[in-house]
């Protein structure tokens, strides 16, 4: 097979705009774009709130420096300054760019691009479209990569980098509709999986399929992955299914009430009230709920976001999925009653550690998005600051395989690695030694991390969770994939996921156990506070025989100096 | 094959999903199998077919990923109607069932079956690209980044609604015309092109709407409401599909020739061929007036618009028939000598 210049593996906002990038830089190009669902299907589209830039529409005050302030500080400091300052500093080029080609932005009075307040930021500079931001974006994506003839390979499943030495050679997937597992060699491949969240499962807001495949198979490839015990929780997941409303209900004036019917926030986050950042919003519900000033009921225990006093005209026009998520999945209707709700587990900040243009250890390896970690969310990600930083970075990871693909030898990947691969997926179908199922191993690992690596951690809970991870990978061992057909086997890729997921989780337990003091996201009760002098650094994992091997790297400064988070 | 779904103490019951099966590598031909679970209120379909994947037989294939109605994987026919599975309560659906506490579920119409739940949705996708369903921008390549676009909310409330949708195939499964040509363009097409069409920042409107009035465009759609009243977003279809045509009149003019070639064959199906089937036409409920607003080509619409007297005063219903024929004959003879005129 001709070898590829570049493979993108995600066709979410990063992989979409890597793509179209990359054949701008140079139209040249063999540029694929491999994803296991249709492009317009992946997980950017639920991104309700907005992406921020400083385009100063909605307060003229508004600058590039103080988007970038807020980043530092949202990310308890932990963001590398030189990669925010790029964040913040190409974030209204690139709102503006998406006006260009279609994105259908909200709009004030004066007809230019809307924007709101969103949670740790000192303006209103969330830009959005009501609250299908994300829908939009990824839909004006992808029908600018069907206008430019982009390559999509849709429905297939990266299962592993083809590495010689250290030489990357492409990449092996799974053909999803044929069940035949394909070679694509190439100079470059770009990651843009999204995010790991859903390891959590039942309390997370992500898709089904953000399993941090893309991590997964660099990790196992020898990259290291970044900062990977920062697992942000949003504040007001559904009660019941961990389905998000957004950050914008809040926007718009929204009210967390406890079962004292308290505005609780008032003791966390006296001046920002409902808007402080989402850690601690999320630490102050759960603080309600295990305090017992929580709402109770047979799916758990959970706080009020009450609506009702903005009204119904406002809730339609400005939040009209919100009220229809809310009927659908918990039977509540926010213009006449509260909507239940409690933190579920939202977006990695961890991930493939890359430098400011998308570069990995591994050359002519990329990554952007949510699968990547560059790191400009720290510790905590602001709301509004991720779809930024898929477009941001997607565009620049795209940018430079574009320009740097050619310095790498295309190389073929042998018949028997595939053979190799095609076999190794045959053997889950065995009935001898396989037993286990998938939904129960899930529905285990789920709940250990919820448990025990969840919102307030510990040393000797985080002990048990990696007591119970390790006995999950013992047993997923005996899996078994019971549907053996080729043709879409959905029952397969459930088991290739929960693998990702069972390494991925096992980076995220050791670096929590490690990290020992409290910093965004992540919060240890036996470590209540930051602690600069050793912990004001990232952490690296990498995969050797024994498992995770820890590292650092040090945070780039700049002209932020550290300080005290409050808010 | 049995099991339980349980989140916690609610009313629960027995229902048996009844779920279309094919795997083209081994069945010469679909079946159904019946998977009985206690589910209680408050689940999904979605949820319920999860459960029998993980608990009862792996094997049933079927698309999902958001899980909260905005990735549009998981559409199917769920008793008979193109719907999400993940945002369909199986309570609601035990009143529609044919046979009691059994949930038929099939894959989407109109579109290549791949196996048991999923569609092949290529076909959807070249659609899009052969209407060019993108935005070709107005700016100039070198200020591209620099500035936004003014958009008035009055422009914006034009396409605002048709972006909600989520190419859920819904609407394509259930198109009447579909079912007969494959090559038709398809509602959800239709709509994404008119929110192209309709949007300022555009340069390529009059390539699309060339594309549109061609063969297995927008002349072909029937009127028959079925795409609007099945859209899982409730987005106003037809509107768009009567806005290309009434731009494509406006545009092109009632001589364009497959608008006018649409209307003639339309008026020789109902004349000669005596194809107009009475039975389904909806004037008990609505009335003359409404039945040949709604029924007629637009083009035959607009030329009246702008030739005749006033559309004909409402008539009640019942005896509609009659009134109706007569009407339709008098319509038929302005257009007639309209299109004459043109020819010219
Ligand atoms: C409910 C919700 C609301 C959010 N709201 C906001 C918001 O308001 N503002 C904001 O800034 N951010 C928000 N976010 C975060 C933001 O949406 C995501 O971080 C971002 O969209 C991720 O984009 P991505 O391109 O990196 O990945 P995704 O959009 O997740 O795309 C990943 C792609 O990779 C593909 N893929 C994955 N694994 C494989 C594999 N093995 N083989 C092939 N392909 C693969 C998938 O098919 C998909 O195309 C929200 C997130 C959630 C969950
Ligand atoms: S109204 Fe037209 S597009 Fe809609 S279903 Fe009927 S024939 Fe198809
Ligand atoms: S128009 Fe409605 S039913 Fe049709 S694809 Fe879009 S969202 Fe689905
Ligand atoms: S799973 Fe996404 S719409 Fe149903």
């Amino acid at each position: 097979m001709k070898p590829f210049d570049i493979v993108i593996v995600g066709g979410g906002g990063a992989g979409l705009y890597a793509a179209m990038e990359a054949m701008k830089t140079n139209p040249a190009l063999n540029i694929a774009v491999l994803s296991k669902v249709y492009p317009n299907r992946s997980h950017t589209s639920a991104a309700q709130g907005g992406a921020n830039a400083a385009l100063a529409n909605t307060a003229k005050d508004d600058t590039v420096e103080l988007h970038i302030f807020d980043t530092i500080k949202g990310s308890d400091y932990l963001a590398d300054q030189d990669a925010v300052e790029i964040l913040c500093s190409e974030a209204p080029k690139i709102i503006r760019e998406l006006d260009n080609i279609g994105t259908p932005w909200s709009r004030l009075e004066d007809n230019t691009i809307a924007q709101r307040p969103f949670g740790g930021a000192g303006r209103p500079r969330c830009c959005y479209c009501a609250d299908k931001t994300g829908h939009t974006i990824l839909q004006t994506l992808y029908e600018q990569c069907l206008k430019k003839g982009v390559f999509f390979f849709n429905e297939y499943f990266a299962l592993q980098l083809s590495v010689n030495g250290s030489r990357m050679k492409g990449l092996i997937a799974l053909n999803i509709k044929t069940g035949k597992v394909e070679a694509f060699p190439a100079r470059t491949v770009v990651f843009a999986t999204g995010g790991y969240a859903k390891m959590y499962w039942n309390r997370s807001s992500n898709a089904a399929g953000n399993t941090g495949d893309g991590q997964a198979i660099a990790y196992r490839a020898g990259i290291p992955l970044k900062d990977m015990e920062f697992v942000q929780f949003h504040p007001t997941g559904l009660r019941k299914s961990g389905l998000l409303v957004t950050e914008g209900a809040r926007g718009e004036g929204g009210y967390l009430v406890n079962a004292a019917g308290e505005r609780f926030m008032s003791r966390y986050a006296p001046e920002k009230m409902e808007l402080g950042p989402r850690d601690l919003v999320s630490r102050s519900i759960e603080t309600e709920i295990l305090q017992g000033r929580g709402f109770d009921s047979p799916a758990g225990k959970y706080v009020h976001l009450d609506l009702t006093h903005l009204g119904a005209d406002l809730i339609m026009s400005r939040l009209p999925q919100i009220r229809e998520m809310s009927m659908y999945f918990e039977g509540v209707d926010p213009i006449e009653e509260p909507i239940p709700v409690r933190p579920t587990a939202h977006y990695s900040m961890g991930g493939i550690d890359t430098d400011n243009f998308g570069r990995t250890v591994m050359d002519g390896v990329y990554a952007a998005g949510e699968c990547a970690c560059v790191s400009v969310h720290g510790a905590n990600r602001l709301g509004g600051n991720s779809l930024l930083d898929i477009l941001v970075f997607g565009r620049l990871a795209g940018r430079t395989a574009a320009e740097e693909a050619r310095r790498f030898e295309p190389a073929q990947i042998g018949a028997e690695e595939l053979k190799d691969t095609e076999a190794a997926l045959r053997s889950y179908m065995r009935p001898s030694g396989h037993f286990e199922r998938y939904g129960t191993l899930r529905e285990e690992l789920g709940q250990t991390l919820g448990m025990n690596v969840g919102i307030y951690r510990e040393a000797s809970k985080i002990r048990k969770g990696i007591e119970d991870l390790a006995a999950l990978s013992e047993r997923f061992r005996h899996i078994r994939v019971f549907d053996t057909s080729d043709i879409f086997n959905t029952n397969l890729l459930q088991v290739l996921e929960l693998k990702n997921m069972l390494d991925l989780a096992e980076t995220v337990a050791s670096g929590a156990l490690a990290r020992e003091e409290s910093r965004g996201s992540h919060t240890r009760t036996d470590f209540p506070v930051r602690d600069d002098e050793k912990w004001h650094k990232h952490t690296l994992a990498t995969l050797d025989r024994n498992g995770v091997r820890l590292g650092e790297k040090p945070v780039s400064m700049g002209r932020y100096e550290l300080q005290e988070r409050t808010y | 094959m049995t099991g339980a779904l349980e989140l916690h103490t609610e009313e629960k019951r027995d229902i048996t999903l009844r779920v279309f099966r094919f795997n083209p590598q081994v069945d010469s031909k679909p079946y159904f199998d019946d998977y009985t679970i206690q589910i209680e209120k408050g689940i999904t379909v979605l949820r319920s077919l999860n459960y029998i994947k993980e608990h009862v037989d792996a094997s049933v294939s079927f698309r999902a990923f958001c899980q909260a109605g905005i990735c549009g994987s998981c559409g199917m026919r769920i008793n008979g109607i193109s719907k999400l599975a993940c945002t369909t309560q199986v309570w609601d659906e035990l009143s529609k069932c044919r046979e009691a506490g059994i949930i038929k579920i099939e894959p989407l119409r109109n579109m290549p079956l791949i196996k048991d739940l999923i569609v092949d949705m290529d076909p959807l996708v070249e659609k899009m690209k052969q209407y060019s369903n993108w935005i070709e921008t107005r700016m100039p390549e070198s200020e591209i980044g620099k500035k936004e676009f003014l958009v008035s909310e009055e422009e914006f409330r034009k396409y605002d609604k048709a972006t909600d949708c989520i190419l859920c195939a819904s609407c394509v499964s259930e198109c009447t015309i579909l079912r007969a040509h494959k090559e038709y363009v398809s509602p959800a097409v239709l709509l994404k092109s008119y929110r192209m069409n309709v949007d300022g920042r555009d340069a390529i409107h009059d390539v699309r709407l060339g594309e549109l009035v061609k063969d297995h465009g927008v002349w072909d759609c029937t009127h028959c409401y079925r795409c609007q009243e099945t859209c899982v977003k409730h987005i106003p279809i037809m509107e768009a599909i009567h806005g290309i045509r009434e731009d494509a009149i406006e545009v092109r003019g009632v001589r364009d020739t497959s608008g006018a070639k649409h209307a003639e064959a339309f008026m020789e199906d109902i004349e000669k061929k005596g194809k107009l089937v009475e039975a389904t036409l909806p004037i008990r409920t609505n009335g003359v007036a409404w039945t040949l607003q709604n029924l007629l080509p637009m083009a035959i619409k607009m030329i009246l618009k702008r030739r005749t007297p006033p559309p004909p005063p409402l008539v009640k219903p019942a005896k509609g028939m009659k009134k109706f024929r007569e009407m339709f004959r008098e319509m038929t003879e302005h257009v007639r000598a309209e299109q004459k005129s043109h020819k010219k």
